[in-house]
């Protein structure tokens, strides 16, 4: 049924090594990034302070759990980041980490980041890999758990999930704005113009050209180069080169470092043997002492599901992949322009891509009075949800929505809101977004087309259909 | 072919790092513009916010020394001293009002000081009662210079009623220990204020010039500046001071006690000070300023940023136009002729897009002052 030439890729019993490093790296560097947002007090800025959430449609019901409640959620993830790192109570730990972080990132969209929705998909794949059967706790726990060897595919997910994120990302940034205007970099690397040495290359014009194709480039081949044994060490030196110039260049948070690990896969299982033996070497260093005596590696200690499971996860990853794969893509199903409509933006891998801000104001009318007036937004909002909204029209529908039951609560009844909103995209002059003639009260949420977005002039049609 | 991909790949990575060699002698840039950014920074911190700190300490000293005066003699003469040096104190502050970050944000000094419309009845109760503190979140209404609004224009009809209130009123000793007190409290606010701004006290203005704080990012030097500035300009300005008292806010109903200055009926004065200070800050008083910074940038957008600079400037000239057409007290005039004011408050209302949206993107300033990831 399968081709030979797929299923190279899927059966063969390969070692664990790359699996086990890769748990063990992904929870640790999810330690860390749990560790430093709750030291930036993000969680009550983020999850506690506002009166007001964005939540994603469908997923109303997602509110967060006051403020007790956040700092515990953000305790047992770190818990659970650890338990993953560890290997200790793998299965429970991961399913837990998964259920956690997704959930705290549902409660407002106004923090989406690629780089959340990446460790939401990565800890999601890991659910179903047998990652804690090697280097882990739960071997030392119970030995009998032990594997040497694991079916490729429970590696090779990985590896194609890294790649289709990177490939996505080269793609989107095949857009004219990227390519023939450098923008955003042209407005966003004059801004570093202050580091030293290389600060002043920065003012250059042609220096955002560089990084354009650069990273267009980069993108749209890493996953090749990383994937061939020659090329392999010399693109993981581009690996590190490019994501620590994003991290010292633009306010990208960990992600930088996520990627330098997770890439870590694609190397061999010689080299990850030798992770893990640097590692377990640090153990020495404890003050206290930990049994080091993982059993002995047989050949025959191989991991394998039962049919049922290998059908049941088998279908599970498959729909997985198929959805990796249209989601991004489900712009073309809209038209206008996507950076300035924002319809199928989200989920797909389009990374620093725009120099976006806008400023809105919404007027209200009540009928029985007929008075006007605007509202303050930022009674409403912190400074970051006003800033996401002004650019985004799903955003700006849903909070109109809101005022309008905030005026219900009040007892003024069927009020008229309309919008009128300017938004500068990459570096053009503002112009406005939202049609002003429109009550965006009987406007519906949802995944169809907003026809109350102005058409953005200039390039009308989006990249993707203009190929055609 | 194996070999030629390992080299067409080693050429895309030795681009990227050979190629800022190369380009330094093939494309000129605009060189000045980062040594542009560190002259506005200096512009800014030396020329405009220090002066203006040092400018408000020296006008809420004079203010303690008329209300001294007026405590020892208590004619109408040293009372109309006294509020003259009120006014003047609080037209200074207009100058300083735009920035409200570090030291000034630290200790809450906007709020604390400048919290209007006051609640006259619990600042009534306090006198009557001798037990009061300033500073706290919730009683911010009963301290600053609005208060000392109230306690000289507002207590009486003419100044001879309010020079009774302080010398043969039943309360008129406690009255006088409340308006000092209030004084004292402004006093120890500005003076923390200034003092950690200047390089002799805890020499904020040091780092405010650092090299590590010249970036762009929420928590540099400019982006601080710039995020007040405009989060200044479109609350306290554009709503605090005119749009709220004519209504816009509350559901079309004006509220004229809501004016800055309510008691002493010089609101439209303040706000005229504080736009002429919002406009001195964007064309960088005379030094180099924002305007200067947006048209060195005119190879990087794809707009006349040039264009931008004079429509910015125009439509603060237009607010400004705006704002001469009313008249103080502005609480009679919202009471009397509200279209006028609504007219100006269209008209600042007009200038929050382009310094909120276009000219931040320009700049490469994310506005928020919420330090966060992006990606």
């Amino acid at each position: 049924m399968i081709p030979e030439s797929v299923k190279k890729y899927i059966t063969p019993q390969v070692s664990i090594a790359p699996l086990a490093v890769f748990r063990f790296l992904f929870g640790f560097i999810m330690l860390v990034s749990i560790i430093r947002f709750t030291l930036k007090g993000w969680i009550y800025e983020l999850y506690v302070e506002p009166d007001y959430f964005f939540t994603y449609y469908g997923f109303d019901w997602v509110t967060p759990l006051g403020e007790t409640g956040m700092y515990l959620l953000f305790f047992v993830m770190g818990l659970a980041a650890l338990s993953v790192m560890l290997g200790y109570y793998y299965r429970f730990g991961i399913i837990l980490f998964f259920l956690c972080f997704t959930y705290v990132e549902l409660i407002d969209k106004t923090n989406y980041l690629n780089h959340y929705y990446f460790v939401s998909i990565i800890s999601f794949l890991l659910m179903w890999v047998p990652a804690h059967h090697s280097f882990s706790l739960d071997v030392l726990r119970k030995p009998s758990l032990r594997k040497e060897y694991v079916p490729a595919w429970t590696v090779n997910i990985f590896k194609l999930q890294l790649g289709l994120v990177y490939f996505f990302a080269g793609a989107a940034k095949l857009n004219p704005d990227w390519l023939v205007n450098a923008m955003p970099m042209r407005i966003w690397l004059p801004a570093n113009a202050d580091l030293p040495i290389i600060g002043p290359l920065l003012e250059y014009t042609s220096t955002a050209y560089i990084f354009s194709w650069a990273g267009a480039v980069y993108d749209l081949t890493i996953a090749f180069f990383l994937l061939w044994k020659p090329t392999r060490i010399f693109a993981y030196i581009t690996v590190i080169i490019f994501h620590m110039m994003t991290y010292f260049l633009f306010q990208i948070g960990m992600f930088p470092f996520i990627m330098i690990l997770c890439t870590l896969i694609f190397f061999s299982a010689d080299f990850h043997q030798k992770i893990i033996g640097a590692i377990s070497g640090l153990r020495k260093l404890l003050p206290f002492s930990v049994p080091n005596s993982e059993p002995t590696p047989k050949k025959s200690e191989e991991f394998q599901l039962s049919k049922n499971s290998t059908n049941v996860i088998g279908g599970i990853l498959i729909i997985h992949f198929i959805l990796q794969l249209l989601v991004p893509l489900r712009f073309a199903l809209y038209p206008g322009h996507l950076f300035w409509t924002e319809q199928g933006y989200r989920f797909s891998w389009r990374v620093m891509l725009m120099e976006k801000a806008g400023h809105i104001t919404f007027n209200v009318t009540d009928p029985a009075t007929d008075r006007q007036w605007q509202v303050r937004n930022y009674k409403y909002l912190t400074p970051n949800q006003e800033k996401m909204m002004s650019t985004q029209p799903d955003m700006i529908l849903q909070f109109a929505h809101y005022l309008e039951d905030e005026y219900q609560k009040q007892g003024i009844n069927d009020i008229k809101i309309t919008a009128e909103s300017y938004v500068t995209l990459n570096g053009r002059r503002s112009q406005p977004m939202i049609n002003s003639d429109v009550d965006l009260t009987n406007q519906d949420r949802g995944f169809t087309h907003k026809d109350w977005i102005l058409p953005f002039n200039e390039n009308q049609q989006n990249w993707f259909r203009s190929l055609q | 072919m194996m070999i030629h991909s390992r080299i067409t790949y080693f050429s895309a990575i030795l681009m990227l790092s050979l190629s800022f060699a190369a380009c330094s002698n093939s494309t000129s840039p605009d060189e000045q513009d980062n040594s542009d950014r560190s002259e506005m920074l200096n512009n800014y911190g030396n020329n405009i916010i220090l002066p203006a700190f040092e400018e408000i300490q020296t006008a809420v000293k004079e203010l303690q020394v008329a209300a001294q005066d007026f405590e020892n003699e208590r004619t109408l003469e040293q009372l109309e001293n006294l509020q003259v040096a009120l006014k003047d104190a609080r037209i200074a502050w207009q100058d300083v009002s735009p920035f409200q970050f570090g030291p000034a944000e630290s200790i809450l000094l906007r709020s604390s000081i400048n919290t209007y419309p006051v609640d006259d009845n619990e600042i009534n109760d306090n006198i009557s009662s001798g037990d009061y503190s300033f500073g706290g979140i919730d009683n911010q209404d009963i301290a600053g210079l609005p208060t000392l609004g109230y306690l000289l224009h507002g207590v009486g009809e003419s100044n001879e009623e309010i020079l009774a209130m302080y010398t043969t009123d039943a309360e008129a000793e406690n009255r006088m220990t409340y308006l000092l007190d209030n004084i004292t409290f402004v006093k120890d606010k500005i003076d923390t204020a200034t003092s950690e701004w200047q390089s002799s006290g805890g020499d904020y203005i040091g780092m405010f010039l650092s090299q590590e704080n010249a970036g762009t990012d929420a928590g540099s030097s400019l982006g601080m500046l710039i995020n007040h500035y405009v989060r200044h300009y479109e609350r306290f300005l554009r709503d605090g001071k005119i749009g709220i008292p004519a209504g816009v806010r509350s559901a079309g109903n004006p509220r004229p006690k809501a004016v800055e200055a309510y008691y002493g009926g010089y609101s439209v004065e303040l706000a005229i000070a504080n736009l002429n200070q919002i406009e001195q800050i964007f064309a960088g008083a005379g030094g180099k300023g924002l305007d200067d910074n947006l048209v060195s940038i005119n190879n990087r957008v794809d707009f006349d940023t040039e264009e931008l600079t004079s429509d910015i400037k125009s439509q603060i000239g237009d607010a400004q136009s705006a704002l001469e057409q009313l008249s103080d007290p502005l609480s009679q005039q919202i009471e009397n002729n509200n279209e006028a004011v609504l007219t100006s408050f269209e008209e600042l209302h007009a200038l929050v897009s382009m310094l909120k949206a276009d000219m931040t993107s320009a700049l490469g300033i994310t506005i928020t002052y919420q330090d966060n990831d992006g990606d």
